[in-house]
C-alpha cells in the first residue's frame, strides 16, 4: 500500500511540475513576440469591446455589438478584439487590459458597466469609450453614450400587435382583444419598451387590453415560460418580450400554447431555432449600426466624445425585422399602418412616450 | 515483519496525507490537461493560453491583486460550505445567505453614514454575519425539527433572497438615476484597498504592494479560515459538529444534541456566506445591486469539495478558482481563447474532485478485499 501511494504521489508531482513549468517556459518567450508583433503600425485603429456577463452568443446586444466590430474590420480595416466577462469584477480588468494594450475605441456593452466606464475614462484619458445602453451625466469628454429610442421601435411592434389581435390571419389569434408584454427588470430602460408598445397598440386599437408582466431579471428562461403561460391563460394572443434570455422561455410558451411572439434586440427569427411559426416580427436595436458608426467616426477623426447619441427610427438605430414566415399572411393594411406610423414618428407628428 | 513493527503509525499517516493532498492536486492537473486537449482540438494553442492565464493571474502585482479580489468571497463561501459539510449538511443555498449578508452590509452602511470606520466596519461585518445566519436559521429549524432537507429549503430561500434584493434595488433602496442600485457606501463603511494603506513612497520602494483592486477583505477571509480551523479542531462546538457529521446516531448516544448541532452548523455556515456577501459589497462594489454576486455561493461548493472541507485548504482552493477567473481576460486578449474554456476547466476540476470520491471508494473496497484475503 505504502509503495503504491508513493508511486502515485511521484507521478502526480511529475505532472504538477510539467504543467507548472510548461507555461513558465513559454511565458518568457511570449512578451517579446507579442510586443514585436504590435510595433509595426499597419492599422492605426484598434477597436475592442467588453461584453457583459451574458457574453457572446447571447443572440442579443453582445452579439449585435460584435457584428458592428466585424463590419468595421471588413469595411474599415480596423483591428478588433473582444473580451468576454464572466463576472462583474471582470469589467474593470478587461477594459483596463484593453486600454493598456492600446485599444481605442473600447465599447462596453450594457448599463451595468456605466460606473466602470466612468472610472476607466478618467484612468485612460487618451482612450475613447463607447457605452452601449449607458447614460452619463455629465458625459466624460472621451466617452460617447450609445442609447436607443427603443420606445419608437416598440411603438411599431405595438401597431402590429394591436392590429393582429383583432385579425384572424393566423389560427393562433383568438377572438379576445388582449395582448401581452414581458419585461426583464422593472426599470426605466425597459419601461420605455413597454410604454412605446402600449402607445402603438392603443393608437390602432384603443380598446385593446395590454397585460404587462416583469420577470425581475434578464436570465431566467423558466420564468419567461411561466410568464408566457400566464399571459396566454389571460387570453393574450400576441406577446412582446423585452427581457433578454427570459424571452426565450416566452417563445417556448407561445409555441406550446399557441400564441404569436414579437422578438427584441435582434431579428429573433434568425437567432432562435424553430421559432418561425410564432415569430411575427422583432423590434431590432441596431447595436451593430451604433458601434459601426462610432468606429467610423473615430476613423474619420470625428469621435463624438462627451455626448449621448440616441439612435432612433430616423438614424436606423431601431426598427422592425422582416415578417419572414408571416409575410404572406399579414394583411397589407397592417403593413401600411406600420409604415404610416414610421414616417409619422420620423417626421415628428407622433411623439412616443418613454414612460408608462 | 520486524521492520514493519518498528514503524507502525508513521507510514500510514504519510499515505493518508498523500492521498488527501494528492487527489485534489491530481484533479486539478487532470482538469488542466483535458482542458488543454479540448483547446488543442478546438484549434487553440493551450500552452499560450495557460501562459497568458498565468500571466493574468500572477504575472504582475496588479494581476495577483485581481486573483486575491476574486478569491476573497470564494474563501468565505467555501468556509461556510465546508463547515456545513463537516456536519454532513449541504448548504446549497449559500448564495441566498450571501445576498442577505450583502444586503445587510449595504443597508446598514448607508444608515451609518457619518460614523467613524472603527464603528461602522465591525458593525457591518457583524450585521452581515447575523443576516446570513438568520437566513439559514429557518431551513436549519425545519431540518432539525421535521427533517425537511436543507438542499431544498436553503435553495428555495436563495430565490427569496435574490428576488428580495432585486426588488429592493429597483424600489425602496434605489438611488436616483437610471440604474437599479443603491447609493455608494460612505468611505468609512468601505473595506479599503490594500495599496491604499501604504504611502506613495512605500509603494514606489516596494512595487509588489501595488495590488490594484485587492482589498482588505482578504484579511477578513484569512482570519475567518484560521478561526474556523481552530473551532473545528479545538472546541466542543467543532467536535460536536464533526461528530454529528461522522455518525449522528453515535453522537446522539454520546450525549450530543443532533438537532441543536444541526441548527448551529447551518447558521454558522450561513454567517460565513453572509460575510462573503458583505466583503463583496464593502470591498468591491461599494454598493448593492442585483447581480453583485457572480454565483460565489455556488462556486464555494466546488471550493469546499476541492479543499476536502479542510478550512485551511479552502484558501489555496479558492485561490485556484480566483486565478482561473482573473486570468481569463488575459487569456482572451493574448491567446484569443474564449472565456468559455475557463468554465470548462472549472467544471472539469469539479468533475474530477467529485469523481475522486468514486475512485477512493473503489480503492477502499480493494483494500478491504486485500486485508480479508491476507487474514
Amino acid at each position: 500500500m505504502n509503495r503504491k501511494w508513493t508511486r502515485i504521489l511521484a507521478i502526480m508531482l511529475a505532472l504538477v511540475l510539467l504543467v507548472a513549468f510548461v507555461p513558465g517556459c513559454a511565458k518568457k518567450a511570449d512578451p517579446g513576440t507579442t510586443d514585436g508583433g504590435t510595433t509595426p503600425p499597419k492599422t492605426t485603429i484598434k477597436a475592442a469591446m467588453v461584453t457583459d456577463v451574458g457574453g457572446l452568443g447571447d443572440k442579443s446586444f453582445n452579439d449585435g455589438a460584435f457584428q458592428g466590430l466585424e463590419r468595421a474590420k471588413a469595411e474599415l480595416g480596423v483591428e478588433i478584439k473582444v473580451l468576454e466577462s464572466k463576472e462583474i469584477t471582470d469589467y474593470e480588468s478587461n477594459i483596463d487590459q484593453l486600454a493598456t494594450a492600446g485599444f481605442s475605441p473600447i465599447f462596453a456593452v450594457g448599463f451595468l458597466m456605466t460606473d466602470t466606464v466612468s472610472k476607466m475614462s478618467t484612468a485612460f484619458p487618451d482612450v475613447q469609450f463607447g457605452g452601449v445602453d449607458e447614460f452619463f451625466d455629465p458625459v466624460p469628454a472621451n466617452v460617447v453614450g450609445l442609447n436607443f429610442k427603443e420606445e419608437q421601435g416598440s411603438y411599431l411592434a405595438g401597431v402590429v400587435a394591436g392590429l393582429a389581435t383583432k385579425d384572424k390571419f393566423d389560427s393562433k389569434l383568438n377572438a379576445d382583444n388582449v395582448i401581452g408584454f414581458v419585461g426583464g427588470m422593472d426599470i426605466p430602460l425597459i419601461q420605455k419598451f413597454e410604454a412605446g408598445f402600449i402607445a402603438g397598440a392603443k393608437s390602432v386599437n384603443p380598446d385593446v387590453k395590454v397585460i404587462s408582466l416583469y420577470a425581475g431579471n434578464f436570465s431566467d428562461i423558466a420564468k419567461g415560460k411561466e410568464l408566457g403561460y400566464s399571459l396566454i391563460e389571460q387570453k393574450a394572443d400576441v406577446i412582446y418580450a423585452a427581457a433578454g434570455a427570459v424571452g426565450l422561455g416566452t417563445i417556448e410558451a407561445c409555441k406550446d400554447k399557441g400564441a404569436l411572439f414579437i422578438g427584441v434586440d435582434v431579428d429573433q427569427y434568425e437567432t432562435v431555432a424553430n421559432s418561425g411559426d410564432v415569430m411575427l416580427t422583432s423590434m431590432i436595436k441596431r447595436v451593430d449600426n451604433a458601434v459601426f458608426e462610432t468606429i467610423k467616426a473615430v476613423v474619420d477623426g470625428k469621435f463624438p466624445g462627451g455626448t449621448i447619441k440616441a439612435f432612433g427610427l430616423a438614424e436606423e438605430g431601431v426598427g422592425l425585422a422582416p415578417y419572414h414566415d408571416f409575410d404572406s399572411k399579414i394583411p397589407q393594411a397592417i403593413k401600411d399602418a406600420v409604415e404610416k406610423a414610421r414616417t409619422e414618428i420620423i417626421a415628428g407628428t407622433i411623439n412616443v412616450p418613454t414612460a408608462r | 515483519m520486524s521492520a514493519a513493527e518498528e514503524r507502525p503509525a508513521a507510514p500510514r499517516d504519510w499515505a493518508s496525507i498523500a492521498q488527501k493532498v494528492g487527489t485534489p492536486i491530481a484533479s486539478v492537473v487532470l482538469a488542466i490537461l483535458i482542458g488543454s486537449l479540448i483547446m488543442w482540438i478546438s484549434g487553440y494553442d493551450p500552452v499560450a493560453a495557460f501562459a497568458a492565464l498565468y500571466q493574468g493571474a500572477f504575472g504582475t502585482p496588479k494581476a495577483f491583486g485581481d486573483t486575491l479580489l476574486k478569491s476573497t468571497p470564494l474563501i468565505l463561501a467555501g468556509l461556510g460550505l465546508a463547515y456545513g459539510f463537516r456536519a454532513n449538511l449541504f448548504n446549497i443555498g449559500a448564495e441566498g445567505q450571501l445576498f442577505m449578508g450583502g444586503l445587510a452590509a449595504a443597508w446598514l452602511g448607508l444608515m451609518l453614514a457619518g460614523q467613524p470606520w472603527f464603528v461602522s466596519l465591525p458593525l457591518l461585518i457583524l450585521a452581515a454575519m447575523l443576516a446570513g445566519a438568520a437566513w439559514a436559521f429557518i431551513p436549519a429549524i425545519l431540518k432539525a425539527r421535521i427533517g425537511a432537507h436543507e438542499v431544498i429549503t436553503t435553495m428555495m430561500f436563495t430565490y427569496i433572497a435574490r428576488y428580495l434584493v432585486s426588488w429592493l434595488v429597483v424600489g425602496p433602496l434605489k438611488s436616483p438615476g437610471q440604474i437599479p442600485q443603491t447609493g455608494l457606501l460612505p468611505v468609512e463603511s468601505q473595506l479599503p484597498r490594500i495599496q491604499s494603506l501604504f504611502s506613495e513612497a512605500t509603494l514606489q520602494a516596494m512595487p509588489f504592494l501595488k495590488l490594484g483592486r485587492a482589498h482588505t477583505g482578504i484579511f477578513v477571509a484569512l482570519i475567518a479560515a484560521v478561526i474556523v480551523w481552530l473551532v473545528l479542531k479545538y472546541t466542543t462546538l467543532g467536535y460536536e459538529n464533526r461528530a454529528v457529521g461522522y455518525n449522528p446516531f453515535a453522537a446522539e448516544t454520546g450525549g450530543i444534541s443532533v438537532q441543536w448541532t444541526t441548527v448551529k452548523a447551518l447558521c454558522i455556515s450561513g454567517a460565513l456566506a453572509g460575510l462573503a456577501g458583505a466583503v463583496e459589497v464593502m470591498g468591491v462594489h461599494h454598493r448593492l445591486f442585483d447581480q453583485f454576486s457572480s454565483g460565489f455561493g455556488f462556486t464555494g461548493i466546488a471550493v469546499a469539495l476541492l479543499a476536502k472541507n479542510h478550512p485551511i485548504a479552502v484558501v489555496p482552493a479558492a485561490l485556484l478558482f480566483g486565478a482561473l477567473s482573473a486570468g481569463g481576460g488575459t487569456m482572451q486578449l493574448m491567446a484569443d481563447v474564449p472565456q468559455k474554456i475557463i468554465l470548462i476547466v472549472q467544471a472539469l476540476v469539479i468533475f474530477f474532485v467529485a469523481a475522486e470520491g468514486i475512485i477512493t471508494y473503489f480503492i477502499k473496497q480493494r483494500q478491504k478485499e486485500v486485508t480479508s484475503h491476507a487474514g
